[in-house]
């Protein structure tokens, strides 16, 4: 019983994880034309990550705004600057600023694996 | 693990394709397209005019298609689901596999 209950634990965050890394895909698919549901993509994924206590991968993570929550595509939604000890990044939507300290991703991921 | 028939109600629906194949409401029968948004109580589904139509879950047949990937290249299944198993919010519908295992 209790290994059964540990299975089906693990079944449900394997699925809440590929219909969080499903919904990104969908919302990078759908920015050009429709950026409004990308955001809402986006925030449905964090939802589900919250729901099943699973963390966003931190490439996943830094596509989203932090104050906004909108879908963040450097160039267009977002603005990314090196600034000394650490990159802003700029949500050209509510205009607030991400700081991000210069550490390569593969190493932030070391250190808090997904 | 991709989507199958048996874990389609607790997969993403959103990029689906869907048609509606009875409802209560008979202007709804039909309706095929892109599911494009999901709430608690209804999906919204893109048409190929670019027509948005929200389609309440309660009461409604869907047939989904879901790509699979056979050796013979790209097939599509045909999934055909009762609405009202869907009924819950998009995030507390894996949630549900609790539920019904139970029983």
């Amino acid at each position: 019983m209790a290994r059964q209950r540990k299975n089906q634990k693990s079944l449900i965050k394997d699925l809440a994880a590929q219909r969080i890394d499903r919904l990104f895909e969908l919302a990078h698919e759908e920015f050009r034309q429709n950026p409004q549901r990308s955001d809402r993509y986006v925030l449905l994924a964090r939802l589900i990550g919250m729901r099943y206590r699973i963390r966003l991968p931190t490439t996943l993570k830094r596509m989203m705004c932090k104050h906004c929550r909108s879908y963040l595509v450097p160039g267009s939604s977002s603005r990314v600057r090196l600034r000394g000890k650490y990159i802003t990044v700029t949500c050209l939507r509510c205009n607030k600023q991400m700081r991000y300290p210069y550490k390569s991703i593969s190493k932030v991921e070391e250190d808090n694996p997904a | 693990m991709d989507i199958t028939p048996s874990n389609l109600i607790y997969n993403e629906l959103i990029g689906l394709t869907t048609r509606v194949i009875d409802s209560t409401n008979p202007s709804l029968i039909n309706i095929r397209g892109k599911v494009v948004d999901e709430t608690r109580n209804t999906l919204t589904v893109e048409t190929d005019g670019a027509r948005e139509i929200v389609v309440p879950k309660m009461g409604t047949i869907f047939v989904f298609q879901i790509p699979t990937r056979s050796a013979g290249g790209h097939e599509v299944k045909h999934v055909k689901v009762n609405g009202t198993l869907l009924l819950s919010q998009p995030e507390n519908r894996i949630k549900n596999i609790k539920k019904n295992n139970m029983r």
